[in-house]
Parts: C-alpha cells; sequence; structure tokens
C-alpha cells in the first residue's frame, strides 16, 4: 500500500532553523521540498526569499568542510581497523584538532611514503635473491680462494645457450665454464667461471653482446661472490624489520587516535549536513520557513516533540493537498505481512506516482495463483515448498533470498492445489501409483477447455485492471480516459457473451441483440477515445489472448512429466528407471520454476497493470542521521 | 488427405510465428544483456521487453489449436 502522506510547513524563528534541522533529522520523518509551488501562494513568494547562511555561518560552514577533508585524508593514511568508541565531545576540541590533524597528517604521510619506498627496495631485493639462489648451488662446489672470477647472467632463450658457451670458449681460449639453473618462473641464470686474468675482456664481451649480468645494490658489489646471496638475505631481513617498525608505529597511532577522529568526522559531517538542509529553507525578515511531506500518522508525534523542545516557537501546519500536488507527493510503500516479499517483484519496476495503485498487493494476490495454474502438480509443489523451507530455514538474514523464497513458499501452494485439481503427482505418476484421479480436469486431455479456462482467467484480470484503471481515472478527474476503459470494459463483456452464445451446442436468441449493442458502442469508442481507440480495444482483446500462456506452458510441463515417467519404466530396471525419471524431473523442475515466474510476472506488467498503474512517483527520502 | 493439410496448416500456424518470436527475442535479448551491463535498474524494463514477442507464438498457438479442434 502506498502509506499516505501529508503536505506541511515548518516555521518559526530564524535563530531555531539549526536546532530544528537537527530535530528533523534525528526523527528521520521529514522530506523536504525546494520548490515553493503549491506551498505558498503566489502573490506571496515575493515576501519570501530563499534562506542564505550569514558570513558567520558560512565562514564556519567552510572551516568544518576543509576540516572534514583533512580528516579523511588523514583517514586514508591511516590502517582501516576496527576501534574504541571515543566519549570526547567534539565541539570542545574542534580548533585544537583543526591545528592536531596537519602535524598528524604529514607524520602519517612521512610514514607511509617510508613504508612505499622500504617496499619498493624489498620487491626489487626479492627478484634478485630468486637469481642469486639459483646460483647458489651452482658456486656451491667451488672455493672461496680459488683466484677464480664469477659472473652472474640471466639468459633469456634456452636456444641461445649453445651460441653463447662458444663464444665464450673463444674469447677466453676454453678457460671458462658455463653453468645454467633454472628459476620458479621458467627463465634460466647462468653462472660463467674464469680464471681473474680473463675477468676484464669477459665482461667487455658481456657487454658487447648485451648479455645481462646481475647486478647488486651498490652497498653490496664489492663482496665476494660467494656471500652475495647470504648478504641480500639479510638486507632483506633488515627491511622486512624496519617495515613491521613502520607498520607497528602505524598501528599505534592509530589504535591512539583513529577513535579521536572518527568521532570528529561523525560530528563534522552532521554539522555539514545540517548546513546544506538549510538549502530547502525559505526565510522573511525575522522567520524561517521549511515545506515539504511527511507520513501522515507521523505529524502530531512531530508536533508534539517540536511543542516540548520549544516551547511553542515552531509551528508545523499541515496544509490542504491539490491535484497538482500528487505528481510532486514522495512514495512509500508499506505492506502488511503476506504481501511484503512480493516487493521483491514490486522494485523491479520504477515506483508508482502517489495518487495510483501500489503494485505489490496485486503481485501478492494473482501471482502465485498464475504459478499455481501453469505448474498445478502435487509433486513439484512439494518439492519447491521444501525448497523454499529450507532457503527460508538457513538464509534468514538474507533479505532478498529469504523474501523469494516465501514467495516460492505461497507458489508452491497454489501448485499443490492446482495440482489436485489436475490429479497431477510428477506427471502421471500419482496415477499410476496410487490411482490419483482430477478432482477437475485432466491437462493433458483437455486442451480446449483448458483455453476456455486460461482466457476465461484472463478475461477476469483484464476487466479488473480495467475497472481499477476506470477508478483511477475518476480519482485524477480525467472522465474522458475514464469513459474510454468503461466502453472497452463494455465491449470486452459483450463480446464475451457473444462468444460463448456462439459457442454453445443451442442456437442462442441473445446474439443479434448483443452484436448489435457493440456496433453501436464503437463509434462511441471513437468518439471518446479518438481514432486510436480501436486499436487500443483490439490491443485488450490480445493481452486476454496472451493468458493462453498459462495453459500452454502448463500443458508443456505435464507433458514433459509424463515422458520422464515414460522413459524411465522404459529402462526396465529399479535403479536406472528412478535415475532416468529423475534427471527428466529435475529439468522440467527447474523449468517449472522459471517458467511460470517469467510470465506470471510478464502477464502482471505488461496485461494487467497497463491497463491502470502509472508510474514515475517520488522516492520518500527524508531527512536522516542514519542515512 | 485432407488431415495432411490441416497438420500442416496448424504446424506453420505455430513454427512460423515461433520462428520470428526467436529472431525478436535475440535481438531484443543481445541489446538488454548490453543495456543490463551498463543500467541494471532497468531489469524490470529488460524482462517486458523480452516477453513481449512471446505474444506471437501464443497467438499461433491459438490459431493451430482451433486449426486443429473447431
Amino acid at each position: 500500500m502506498i502509506i499516505k502522506m501529508a503536505k506541511v510547513e515548518i516555521l518559526g524563528p530564524k535563530p531555531q532553523l539549526m536546532a530544528v534541522l537537527n530535530l528533523l533529522r534525528g526523527k528521520g520523518v521529514f522530506h523536504p521540498e525546494a520548490d515553493l509551488r503549491g506551498f505558498v501562494p503566489a502573490a506571496d513568494q515575493a515576501k519570501i526569499r530563499e534562506l542564505l547562511l550569514d558570513e558567520s555561518a558560512v565562514g564556519e560552514k567552510l572551516f568544518f568542510v576543509s576540516l572534514r577533508d583533512r580528516i579523511l585524508e588523514l583517514l586514508a593514511c591511516l590502517p582501516d581497523q576496527p576501534s574504541r568508541t571515543s566519549y570526547l565531545q567534539p565541539l570542545p576540541i574542534v580548533d585544537v584538532l583543526n591545528e592536531l590533524v596537519d602535524k598528524h597528517l604529514d607524520h602519517c604521510r612521512n610514514l607511509r611514503r617510508q613504508q612505499q619506498a622500504l617496499r619498493e627496495e624489498a620487491e626489487a631485493l626479492s627478484r634478485q635473491l630468486r637469481f642469486w639462489a639459483a646460483l647458489e648451488p651452482l658456486v656451491a662446489g667451488t672455493r672461496e680462494n680459488s683466484g677464480l672470477a664469477f659472473f652472474g647472467v640471466t639468459i633469456r632463450n634456452p636456444e641461445e645457450i649453445p651460441t653463447l658457451q662458444a663464444l665464450l670458449e673463444r674469447q677466453t681460449e676454453g678457460r671458462c665454464r658455463l653453468s645454467t639453473a633454472s628459476i620458479e618462473d621458467g627463465s634460466l641464470v647462468g653462472l660463467i667461471t674464469t680464471d681473474q686474468k680473463m675477468a676484464d675482456k669477459l665482461r667487455q664481451l658481456l657487454s658487447e653482446e648485451q648479455v645481462p649480468e646481475l647486478r647488486l645494490p651498490s652497498e653490496l658489489a664489492a663482496l665476494p661472490f660467494h656471500q652475495k646471496a647470504a648478504a641480500l638475505r639479510k638486507l632483506q631481513a633488515e627491511i622486512s624489520g624496519k617495515l613491521s617498525g613502520l607498520n607497528e608505529q602505524l598501528n599505534t597511532f592509530a589504535h591512539r587516535w583513529l577513535p579521536i577522529y572518527r568521532q570528529a568526522l561523525s560530528w563534522l559531517e552532521e554539522r555539514i549536513a545540517l548546513y546544506q538542509a538549510t538549502a530547502t529553507a525559505y526565510e522573511t525578515r525575522q522567520c524561517f520557513f521549511i515545506h515539504g511531506w511527511m507520513i501522515n500518522a507521523e505529524v502530531e508525534p512531530l508536533q508534539q516533540t517540536l511543542l516540548e523542545s520549544f516551547a511553542g516557537q515552531i509551528i508545523l501546519a499541515v496544509l490542504e493537498m491539490h491535484d497538482e500536488d500528487f505528481d510532486r507527493v514522495p512514495v512509500i510503500l508499506h505492506n502488511p505481512l503476506y504481501f511484503r516479499p512480493f516487493e521483491l517483484f514490486a522494485r523491479i519496476l520504477p515506483l508508482p506516482k502517489y495518487s495510483s495503485y501500489d503494485p505489490t498487493p496485486f503481485l501478492g494476490l494473482f501471482f502465485p495463483l498464475l504459478f499455481g495454474m501453469i505448474l498445478g502438480d502435487i509433486g513439484y509443489g512439494l518439492v519447491l515448498g521444501g525448497i523454499a523451507g529450507l532457503l527460508i530455514y538457513f538464509f534468514p538474514e538474507r533479505r532478498n533470498l529469504a523474501d523469494g523464497a516465501r514467495i516460492l513458499g505461497v507458489s508452491a501452494a497454489y501448485a499443490i492445489l492446482f495440482g489436485l485439481l489436475f490429479g497431477e503427482l510428477f506427471g502421471n505418476l500419482g496415477e499410476q501409483l496410487l490411482h490419483l484421479q482430477p478432482l477437475w480436469l485432466e491437462r493433458s486431455q483437455a486442451v480446449v477447455p483448458m483455453i476456455f479456462f486460461a482466457i476465461s482467467v484472463g478475461t477476469t484480470h483484464v476487466l479488473l485492471g480495467l475497472g481499477l484503471g476506470i477508478r483511477y481515472d475518476f480519482k485524477r478527474k480525467k472522465p474522458r480516459e475514464a469513459l474510454v476503459k468503461i466502453i472497452t470494459l463494455l465491449l470486452i463483456l459483450l463480446g464475451g457473451l457473444w462468444l460463448v452464445g456462439e459457442l454453445l451446442p443451442v442456437p442462442w436468441q441473445f446474439s443479434m441483440p448483443l452484436l448489435l449493442t457493440i456496433l453501436a458502442l464503437l463509434p462511441l469508442l471513437i468518439l471518446a477515445g479518438g481514432l486510436l481507440a480501436p486499436l487500443e480495444l483490439l490491443k485488450s482483446f490480445g493481452n486476454i489472448i496472451s493468458y493462453v500462456r498459462i495453459m500452454a506452458i502448463g500443458l508443456c510441463s505435464v507433458l514433459l512429466a509424463q515422458v520422464a515417467n515414460q522413459l524411465g519404466g522404459m529402462t526396465g530396471n529399479l535403479l536406472a528407471g528412478f535415475l532416468v525419471a529423475g534427471v527428466l524431473h529435475l529439468f522440467n523442475l527447474l523449468l517449472g520454476v522459471f517458467a511460470p515466474t517469467v510470465h506470471s510476472l510478464r502477464l502482471h506488467y505488461v496485461e494487467f497493470f497497463s491497463k491502470f498503474l502509472e508510474f514515475g512517483g517520488r522516492r520518500f527520502e527524508p531527512l536522516n542521521k542514519h542515512k | 488427405m485432407e488431415k495432411v493439410w490441416l497438420a500442416f496448416a496448424a504446424a506453420l500456424a505455430v513454427g512460423l510465428p515461433a520462428l520470428a518470436t526467436a529472431w525478436a527475442q535475440s535481438r531484443i535479448g543481445s541489446a538488454g544483456a548490453g543495456t543490463l551491463a551498463e543500467k541494471p535498474e532497468l531489469t524490470g524494463t529488460i524482462i517486458i521487453l523480452l516477453a513481449i514477442p512471446e505474444t506471437m507464438v501464443i497467438l499461433g498457438f491459438v490459431v493451430a489449436a482451433m486449426i486443429l479442434v473447431l
């Protein structure tokens, strides 16, 4: 249901404005309206003006905004950890915080910069260590003081190794050795061993051939080759220690200051929001005005609170709502417990206008009914009901899932009901095993009666939609549109009666008068609705025929279930038959959830709601502290 | 022979609209998927658009049933 709203005006002396706004934000029941139209008579609009903050208030607002931005910057520098609640009142310490926040920001930025530099260094060391660690086994067999020179190189392409080997041997006259090892990422490192005399020549050759030599930070470059990997590890451990120290510093700082800054930020945002809320206020020389909308039932409690809090200085007046206001009144939906889950489907649609209807109760009433008519099987209904129960039991806190499960549960109950009427339990399995007989008719054998049944359901649904549309047109004072809908409704009724008469086995004396009445109403329809009105009438007939899908999809479902049973029986083996039939029934059940849902929704959205619902409502967005 | 023609006519009555519906839905479906990637709030509208062409095959089914039964 769409909650009844009140159009209200709040006025009082200007110095009380911020306190009133603060109270309204705390209550969360008032939706402000910046547009004066409909609230103040046009003649009086010149006497009031938009409320402008005085110089000191503007200065204060800018100060708060600047402080908030710097605190946000500081919080972004600090680790996001849970913090204790601070009981410090921010107002007395706001000036101190203003000075402190810059120092703290510098301190934290400095720590973060150091942290970043160390992380980059650690990353580079880690990359180098992978290469040097791979070289370690290669140098393990050589002595440290053997008088040999060692070169570590990276080899991009394994196919280059023979070429490099030949080149090295040629340059050093065979006095060198190349050993290779691979690292985790698949690349290769090579260790070139030669005597000290050849070292310079070899270094020059590697440079000329662009073979990348492994390098180390300058402080480690002079170390003997055998000690380099160990030195790298030591350096890595030192950096890791420094990083831990920095993290500790940041954590200690955050532990000490986060609660205070978070409390201050919350307070500042509250103050800034109050200043922003003044943008919807108007003023005269001494008074302020705020206009807006609120839930009708909340008006009296708010009047009482204002009276108690401001000793009668603030007045909350309820204004008369005019027709032109209905398009602007914000909309809030609230439904009884049974209908509430169906808001899940209503939320897919845009919000209805305030003067229109809430689609939720209609979905709550008719969706499970159409779902049950389409699925119509006791077995499937029981399985779906069980699944719905499990979902509600295990996921009660996941709102959308629990709502969906509740809808599934209600729909499953209707599927069981129609399953009894159609005598279906997993298709014809109930008939075969339990001699289950339909209470009404057997769908797979009664195609034509089911078509008529579906069309009857469609006619009732569309006529109800038209009836609601007529009521809505009268409500918004559009009699011409209401007249078109009345004539359309009559034509559908008379057309239906004429069709019934034609299908009767005996001649019906009312056929001719009915036909004449229909012919007489057609010009009236064109006069009231224009040349396109007959097309709209045809569209309504199309809408009704569209309900045949209830029968068509239902028939597919029951035939597929029968095929599953038949194939299961043909295997000649209990286990294999059970498996084959089970898989097909599972498939049918999946279709049995998806197809009836989509088609029932479509029948509502396209065929039913198009007759009476008007979308385009504004969402109710009250001033609220807890947004 | 008449039965064969009736069955053929019924098959055409439901088959051709089924092809038309499939074609229309394929176009709407791909456009709708693209739309939803940018504006998920249009889910309802896309479902409605996607379901609209199905009326063709339902009408075809009714005609086929009338050919066979009446």
